[in-house]
């Protein structure tokens, strides 16, 4: 009962949120414009068909199967719109959650009532996923219904971007989350949460470098550290990788050799590298970055726990 | 052991609650404090004396360095008793994204309240304290006193034991006032204990069976009003005349004169007739005699050092 609570309290909370309808606004463009879309060997049909874009890369993909093409809009979608745009706004809309909850006066009461502190933090914790769920229930549904009904792509797998969107979501917002309890401060669960991301994603760009390069691999110092921080950090690129695995879409070596004719060695290798990345183990990928999550929130909660109000 | 700790008379029973910040700031030194259930029991200071850090200790919002007792028979910070306890902070704020009914609802659910409770108490109580038509509104519509009404709405919700309040009559106006006097009055009649903190004095006369006055983190006084004031009355008498020659003798019946006005420490009668005596044996006019018995804030102030109704009252000090 307490649990559900708090979920619903979160969710009233991301609601009255200008940056939700933002996000919802932006959401609806992004479909729009697909649906707007229809792919034909070498053309693109605009607004069913007031405009036609023909183009050699087009041409090019024409030997592709058509439910590749619609994948590699679903890898565009799921890497920019959601990966980066939508995960940095729900950043941003609910950095204020935790500070607001702990406000004077606020606080008083919710810990006044018979429930411990860990359980209002999880419970808030999780609540503050409902914003990210919802945004992702919403768009992932809506494009996997476009890229179905309007280009015949059926991608049942894409449909396992919604949990992988918020498991994304929450490696950073654990960050945000201790932030918030720790400065009790919007701004600065931003910034630092926002700055951590680069971190973990400049960490995970080094060790993806050291694969498309494998003669640094030579410096053992340097490419063990990056193993060592790799493992530990949220692999935040990876999931967007798994969600384009498991939604069955195109990598580039799909598409090198129909576009490059010359030298395209150092594309091929970097073809090789995201095939590589894409053959991770969720497992690893997954539960490695849980495990750091699991010590963000168990800080967050210890401070949490400790703290006068 | 349980059983018999839930058998004491004491619904609150703090014994030396200590609480010390950092920097070595010592907000509370060794509280003593008795409620008895079923009583409006008032809590007074000056600013800063660790009224709100008490009342906070009490909730849980602050973890103390040391804490006896207990609250409702149970340790403080009892999470089941808590279930049992209403509390209203002092400037609250509540998310202005709910509505009134929503508020209540969720600080219910918190409290454990099951939810058909929830639904049949919410309107009765926002009824109770006049927002029976603000319901659907949300909270950032509301005005301060309306908030504050909610609040104590919320404070109820879970039919609370005890009821913590902290400045309950913050931003209402004299009928508001009014009405939650009468409503403190109403759970005292249902049983309930209420622990007020306020800085209103002459509400927590109008509506205290007993009071405790908190100094620098000590009590420095406790008991009932009656207790408290028996020994902090005067006799004030007015007169016209020149009671200069006879200012020794006043002063050997520890009277003191300033001006035309005569004070006699104490009620005995006896002394005050003698003092009249003594006043027309002179030749001088009695023009009034006004017993006084000292208000709240004149113990108050006493307590915090200021002017002393009755110097030999310090000796009395709670510690």
């Amino acid at each position: 009962m307490q649990f559900w609570a708090l979920i619903i309290d979160s969710f009233r909370e991301s609601i009255d949120r200008k940056i939700f309808w933002v996000m919802l606004i932006i959401e609806l463009i992004v479909g729009a414009a697909m649906f707007c879309l229809s792919f034909e060997p070498g053309k693109i049909d605009i607004l069913f068909g007031v405009w036609t874009v023909e183009t050699d890369y087009f041409t090019a993909l024409s030997g592709l199967r058509h439910d590749k093409i619609a994948t590699i809009a679903v890898s565009g979608v799921m890497d920019v719109v959601l990966g980066w745009i939508g995960v940095a706004l729900a950043i941003v809309a609910t950095a204020g959650f935790f500070p607001s909850l702990l406000e004077r006066g606020a606080i008083d009461v919710l810990l006044s009532k018979p429930i411990s502190r860990a359980r209002l933090f999880l419970g808030k914790y999780v609540g503050s996923m409902a914003f990210v769920l919802l945004h992702a229930v919403f768009f992932v549904v809506l494009t996997f219904l476009i890229m179905g009904v309007r280009w015949g792509s059926w991608l049942p797998g894409y449909l396992l971007s919604i949990p992988l969107l918020v498991l994304l979501f929450s490696y950073i917002y654990c960050i945000s989350a201790w932030a918030g309890v720790r400065f009790r401060s919007a701004t600065v669960a931003i910034n630092l949460s926002v700055g951590m991301w680069i971190i973990f994603a400049g960490i995970q760009g080094i060790g993806n470098l050291f694969e498309t390069f494998p003669e640094w691999k030579k410096n053992r110092l340097a490419y063990n550290a990056s193993i060592v921080a790799r493992w530990i950090v949220p692999k935040t690129q990876d999931i967007t990788y798994l969600a384009g695995k498991w939604s069955g879409a195109a990598v580039s070596t799909e598409l090198v050799p129909e576009i490059e004719e010359g030298d395209r060695s150092a594309m091929e290798r970097a073809g090789q590298a995201e095939l590589e990345r894409m053959s991770l183990n969720p497992v690893y990928t997954i539960g490695s970055s849980l495990v750091f999550e699991l010590v963000v929130i168990a800080f967050a909660i210890w401070r949490f726990s400790r703290n006068d109000y | 052991m349980v059983a018999l700790t839930e058998m004491t008379n004491w619904a609150v029973d703090l014994i030396d609650v200590r609480k010390t910040y950092a920097k070595n700031i010592q907000a509370l030194r060794g509280v003593n404090i008795q409620v008895g259930r079923g009583e409006i029991f008032g809590l007074l200071g000056p600013n800063g004396a660790g009224k709100t850090t008490l009342v906070k200790i009490m909730m849980t919002v602050v973890r103390p360095t040391r804490a006896l007792g207990t609250i409702m028979g149970r340790p403080i910070g009892h999470r089941g008793k808590l279930a049992k306890t209403g509390y209203l902070p002092e400037n609250h704020r509540f998310p202005g994204y709910l509505t009134g009914l929503q508020l209540l609802d969720y600080y219910a659910a918190l409290a454990k309240v099951p939810r058909a409770s929830r639904r049949a108490t919410a309107p009765k109580l926002l009824d109770q304290l006049g927002l029976s038509k603000w319901g659907d509104t949300r909270i950032d519509k509301y005005s301060k006193g309306m908030m504050q009404r909610l609040g104590i709405a919320q404070a109820l919700m879970n039919d609370p034991e005890l009821i913590v309040l902290d400045e309950p009559t913050d931003g209402l106006d004299p009928v508001g006032r009014r009405d939650v006097r009468q409503l403190l009055l109403e759970l005292r009649r249902a049983g309930k204990t209420v622990f007020l903190n306020s800085h209103l004095l002459s509400e927590l006369e109008m509506v205290c069976d007993r009071v405790a006055i908190l100094v620098e983190g000590l009590v420095a006084r406790q008991g009932t009003l009656s207790e408290l004031t028996e020994h902090t009355v005067e006799c004030r008498i007015t007169f016209s005349g020149d009671a200069q020659p006879i200012r020794g003798k006043l002063a050997a019946m520890n009277a003191t004169v300033d001006g035309d006005l005569v004070v006699l420490s104490g009620h005995d009668s006896a002394k005050v007739n003698a003092l009249i005596d003594l006043l027309r044996a002179q030749g001088l006019l009695i023009e009034s005699v006004v017993p006084h018995r000292f208000s709240l804030e004149d113990i108050l102030v006493e307590a915090m050092g200021g002017s002393t109704p009755n110097p030999h009252h310090r000796e009395k000090r709670v510690r």
